[in-house]
C-alpha cells in the first residue's frame, strides 16, 4: 500500500502538523485496478487489514489521510483526484457533495467519542458512575482538577462532534444549536475558559493518540477505538490505562462511511465495489471488530468480548444518545468561532529550509504551502486561519539560522508580510536541520509561556541534513523537557522515510 | 457446379458478414440513460437482474446520480436524461422551474412509515399513542405531533434510557421528499387531521417551523438515513420517517441481518399516512425510453418483490414478504397538500 503524504491538509494553525509515516509497495503483487482512497486519519490503524484486502481483492489503495474539514471541502470542489472518501461521519459527506458524486456508501463500523480519563483520576472525580454529562466534566476541567487534550475541532470529526457536545452542555440545551445561541456573550467567555483547559490539541484523532502516549496527560476527547488501543499499548508500558467516560448529554458516533466517488469510470466501480465488499464480508468485520470498533447494535462478538475491555469502562451495552449536530450554517459559524476566537491560541515556529538542496521545486512546494497557511483569505478555505493572540515565527535555516521573521497578530496585512518575507528569502548552502530546530525549540521557551499557548515547530526540509545531527537532536530534545512538539513535513526530493 | 459452389460461399459469407453485423447493431444499440435518481430506489438501479433484463428487452441501461428529490430539480441537468424523485411535488417543481416535461410517469408506490425500535414502539403503545391492529403498528399522527411540540422528554414517556426530548428523525425537507411528506403530515396533523390548503396553510406554519428549527442537521437521502437508523441504535435514531420500501428491501437483501434486527426494529403506519408516488420524469426522447422499461410487468414484479415497492400489480395482497407487520394494503391515507401549498412548506423550512 501506498501512503501520499497529504502535506497542505496536515498544517494546521494550531501549530499541529502530522509527519505521515511512508510505507510502499508492501504487496506488490498486484497489477489491478488503483483506488484512490481520501481517508480520515483513524483508518491508519486499519491499515493491515487494508494490506490484506489488497492481496485479496487484486485492487491497489492508495490512501490519502486528511482532517474531516478538509474532505468536506475536497468533496465541494469535485474531488478530482479520488476515486472513493472514507470519513470519520458521514456528516462530512452530506455537508461536502455539492456535485452529487458520492455514491455506494456504507457504514463500515461506528465508534463513539468519548473522554479516556486516568483510572485513578476518574475514580477520585466519581466519574466512575453511570451518569456523567458533559457539564460535570467542564466543572472538574474549570476547577483544574483535570487537564485534557483534544483534536481541533476545524480539522478533525472527534474534535468537532467534542466541541459541539460542550457548546450544548453549556447552553444545557438537547435541542439543536442556533446562531442566536452562538451569539450569547455567556456562552463565548465559558466555552474560551473551558477551551484553556486544553493541554494538547492536535490536527487528528490518531495523531493526538500518538501525542498523548507519548507525553503525561490526565484525559483526552477521542473515539472509543483509539482509547482502546491506546490503554493497551499504556498497559503494555506498565502505565495506566485511561477509564471510558460516556456522557448522557454530549457525546457523538462517528459511523465510518465508505463512498465512491463517481467520475465516470466503471473499472473502479468495479474495484470499488469488490473492496467495499471485502470490507464488510463477515470474516473481515470481526478483524475490524478486533481493532475496537463496534460493528453491530447486537453486542459484541464472543471472540473479540476481551478487547472491550469492561475494567476500562468500556460498555457496548449501554444505550448512547448523541447530539444532534446543528443545521450547517450554524456548524459553519461555530467551527469558525472555534478558529478565530474560542481556542487557545497558538504559538507556531516554522523552521523553514533554504538549504541549497531545496533550490528549484523544494522550494516552490514550501513557499506555496506557507501561502497556503499565512494568506488569510487561502487559510480560511481549510478552516486554518489565525485568531486572536496567535503568534506565528518564521526561521530560515541553511546550516545556520538565517533570519527570524514574527508576526504577533491575526491581522491579515501582518500575515501576508511574514508570507513576503519567506517568498523573498534568497537560498543559502548547506543544511542542519537539528540547529534551526533547537533555535526554534529555545525561542518559544525564552520568549513564550509555552502553557499560554498550544506551542509546535513545524520543521519544513528535504530532509537532506549534510551531518548526522539526529541523535544529539534527540538528546537535547530529551533534555529540554520535549514538551513542544516538533513536526516535521518532508519537500523536494526527501524520501518519504 | 462450380458457379453454385461459389454462390453457396457467397451466401455463407454474406450470412455470416450479416450475423457480424448484427451482433455489433445488437450491442451498440442500447441506451445508455444518465440522471438523478432518489437514494431509496439506489438498491433497485443496482440490481442486476432487473438491469439485465431492462437491458435484453428495452437495450437500456440505466446510469444515476443520487440526489433529494427537491434538489435533483435545481442540480445542474446537462447530460442527463431522466429524473427520478419520489414525489408530485418534485414533478410540479420540475415543470414551474423548467417547463412542462418531456413526459412523465408514475412507476411506484410506497407510503411513508415511521421506523423504531421496540422499547419505544412499547413505551408509544402505554401513552396511547401507538397501537396495534391484526399485528400492525399504527400511530395517531394528532397525539405524536403534540408530544413532539410539547417537547416532552423521552423520559417523560418512561424511557429514561434515552436523553433529550421526543423527535422524528426525517431528511431535510426541503431538500428530500420523504422528509418532505412527513412535514406534511405534521402539517395535517397540526390542522386537525385534515389536509392543509390555501386558507389554513398559514396557522400552521409557525409551529412546524418550531419543530423543525429544533432538529438541528438533517439529512438529504433517506437511504443515508434508514442506514443511520439501521447502524447506530436507538439512541441515536429513536424514530425516523422513512419509506415502507426500505425495510422490505433491506429484509430481501439482507435475510441473515434482518433476521438479527427484526426483533428490535418496529414498522409504524402513521395514521392516516401518505402516499410516495415515484414518479419518472424524461428529459429527452432517450430519457422517455426508460418509462417502458420502468413500467414493464416484469420489472415491476421484481421491484414489489426485491425491493419493497408497491405497484398497480403488486402488493403484499399478492405475495409473500419475509418482513412481519406490513399490512395487506394501506387504506388509511389522506392526498398531500396542493403543490403551492407545498411550496409554503419548502419555503418556511429552507
Amino acid at each position: 500500500m501506498k501512503f501520499i503524504r497529504a502535506v497542505l491538509a496536515a498544517i494546521t494553525a494550531v501549530g499541529v502538523i502530522a509527519s505521515v509515516s511512508g510505507c510502499s509497495g508492501a504487496s506488490g503483487i498486484t497489477h489491478g485496478e488503483t483506488l484512490r482512497i481520501l481517508s480520515g486519519s483513524e483508518n491508519e490503524a486499519l491499515s493491515q487489514i487494508l494490506d490484506e484486502c489488497e492481496k485479496k481483492t487484486g485492487v491497489n489503495i492508495e490512501m490519502t489521510y486528511k482532517g474531516s474539514v478538509d474532505i468536506m471541502q475536497e468533496l465541494k470542489s469535485g474531488a478530482p483526484d479520488y476515486d472513493a472518501v472514507w470519513t470519520a461521519s458521514s456528516l462530512w459527506i452530506s455537508l461536502g457533495d455539492e456535485k452529487h458524486i458520492v455514491k455506494h456508501d456504507e457504514s463500515i463500523c461506528t465508534t463513539p467519542v468519548i473522554f479516556g480519563i486516568r483510572q485513578s483520576l476518574a475514580e477520585q472525580l466519581g466519574f466512575m458512575s453511570e451518569q456523567v454529562s458533559v457539564k460535570d466534566i467542564l466543572s472538574a476541567i474549570e476547577n483544574n482538577k483535570l487537564k485534557f487534550c483534544m483534536t481541533s475541532a476545524t480539522q478533525s470529526n472527534s474534535g468537532a462532534s467534542a466541541y459541539i457536545g460542550f457548546l450544548y452542555a453549556l447552553l444545557g440545551k438537547n435541542s439543536a444549536l442556533t446562531n442566536d445561541d452562538l451569539a450569547s456573550p455567556q456562552l463565548r467567555e465559558q466555552i474560551k475558559s473551558l477551551l484553556s483547559g486544553v493541554e494538547r490539541s492536535s490536527g487528528s484523532s490518531g495523531w493526538l493518540e500518538e501525542m498523548f502516549l507519548a507525553g503525561d496527560y490526565d484525559a483526552m476527547v477521542n473515539y472509543e477505538c483509539l482509547i482502546i488501543d491506546a490503554n493497551r499499548q499504556l498497559v503494555n508500558a506498565g502505565r495506566e490505562p485511561l477509564y471510558a467516560v460516556y456522557s448522557y448529554d454530549g457525546l457523538s458516533i462517528a459511523d465510518s462511511p465508505l463512498g465512491y466517488l463517481d467520475h465516470g469510470d466503471s473499472k473502479k466501480e468495479d474495484a470499488f465495489k469488490k473492496v467495499q465488499e471485502y470490507l464488510l464480508s463477515e470474516e473481515v468485520q470481526s478483524e475490524i471488530e478486533g481493532t475496537g470498533r463496534r460493528i453491530s447494535l447486537n453486542g459484541v462478538s464472543a471472540q473479540n468480548k476481551a478487547v472491550f475491555n469492561k475494567s476500562w469502562g468500556i460498555d457496548t451495552e449501554r444505550i448512547l444518545s448523541p447530539i444532534t449536530m446543528p443545521a450547517a450554517d450554524v456548524l459553519s459559524n461555530a467551527l469558525n468561532l472555534w478558529q478565530s476566537s474560542f481556542r487557545k491560541p497558538s504559538l507556531s515556529v516554522y523552521c523553514l529550509d533554504f538549504s541549497g538542496s531545496m533550490k528549484g521545486e523544494g522550494n516552490q512546494q514550501l513557499v506555496n504551502a506557507m501561502k497556503q497557511v499565512l494568506v488569510q483569505e487561502n487559510a480560511r478555505e481549510n478552516l486554518l486561519q489565525a485568531g486572536e493572540g496567535d503568534v506565528n515565527v518564521v526561521v530560515t535555516f541553511d546550516r545556520k539560522v538565517l533570519n527570524v521573521y514574527t508576526s504577533e497578530s491575526a491581522d491579515a496585512d501582518s500575515l501576508e508580510r511574514l508570507y513576503e518575507s519567506v517568498r523573498e528569502e534568497q537560498i543559502g548552502g548547506g543544511t542542519d536541520i537539528y540547529t534551526a530546530a533547537k533555535y526554534a525549540d529555545n525561542l518559544i521557551n525564552e520568549n513564550y509561556n509555552p502553557s499560554d499557548y498550544t506551542a509546535a515547530v513545524i520543521l519544513m526540509t528535504d530532509g537532506v541534513s549534510e551531518n548526522t545531527n539526529q541523535i544529539a537532536f534527540e538528546k537535547f530534545y530529551r533534555t529540554s523537557g520535549g514538551d513542544i512538539p516538533i513536526f516535521s513535513i518532508m519537500f523536494g526530493s526527501a524520501e518519504s522515510d | 457446379m462450380k458457379p453454385k459452389i461459389i454462390g453457396a460461399v457467397i451466401l455463407a459469407a454474406v450470412a455470416a458478414v450479416a450475423g457480424i453485423v448484427m451482433l455489433f447493431t445488437d450491442s451498440t444499440q442500447v441506451t445508455a440513460l444518465n440522471g438523478y435518481l432518489g437514494g431509496e430506489k439506489i438498491g433497485l438501479f443496482e440490481d442486476e437482474e432487473i438491469a439485465e433484463y431492462i437491458k435484453k428487452t428495452y437495450h437500456i441501461t440505466f446510469d444515476y446520480s443520487r440526489a433529494g428529490s427537491l434538489d435533483m430539480v435545481t442540480a445542474d441537468l446537462s447530460g442527463r436524461n431522466y429524473l427520478f424523485p419520489s414525489s408530485q411535488t418534485a414533478l410540479e417543481y420540475y415543470n414551474e422551474v423548467h417547463g412542462s416535461a418531456k413526459a412523465d410517469e408514475i412507476v411506484f408506490n410506497t407510503p411513508i412509515v415511521l421506523y423504531s425500535h421496540k422499547i419505544v414502539a412499547d413505551a408509544l403503545e402505554k401513552q396511547g399513542i401507538v397501537s396495534q391492529t391484526d399485528g400492525v403498528y399504527y400511530a395517531d399522527m394528532e397525539k405524536l405531533t403534540t408530544l413532539i411540540l410539547d417537547e416532552k422528554q423521552w423520559s417523560d414517556i418512561g424511557l429514561s434510557q434515552l436523553y433529550g426530548s421526543v423527535c422524528v428523525d426525517t431528511t431535510d425537507p426541503a431538500r428530500s421528499n420523504s422528509g418532505n411528506m412527513f412535514a406534511a403530515l405534521l402539517a395535517n396533523s397540526l390542522n386537525g387531521g385534515k389536509t392543509v390548503d390555501e386558507s389554513t396553510i398559514s396557522a400552521v406554519l409557525p409551529k412546524l417551523k418550531e419543530i423543525f428549527s429544533r432538529t438541528g442537521y438533517m439529512e438529504t437521502s433517506s437511504s443515508d438515513l434508514f442506514n443511520q437508523f439501521l447502524r447506530m441504535g436507538v439512541g441515536a435514531k429513536p424514530i425516523i420517517a422513512g419509506y415502507e420500501s426500505q425495510i422490505l428491501e433491506y429484509a430481501a437483501e439482507n435475510p441473515a441481518a434482518y433476521e438479527k434486527i427484526k426483533d428490535d426494529v418496529v414498522v409504524i403506519y402513521p395514521s392516516p399516512t401518505v402516499w410516495s408516488t415515484h414518479i419518472y420524469i424524461a428529459l429527452d426522447d432517450n430519457g422517455k425510453s426508460g418509462i417502458e422499461a420502468l413500467v414493464d410487468k416484469e420489472v415491476q414484479r421484481l421491484a414489489w418483490e426485491k425491493h419493497g415497492f408497491r405497484t398497480g400489480d403488486y402488493s403484499s395482497a399478492n405475495g409473500k414478504i419475509a418482513v412481519s407487520g406490513i399490512p395487506e394494503n394501506v387504506t388509511a391515507v389522506m392526498n398531500m397538500p396542493s403543490y403551492n401549498v407545498m411550496k409554503k412548506i419548502i419555503d418556511e423550512l429552507s
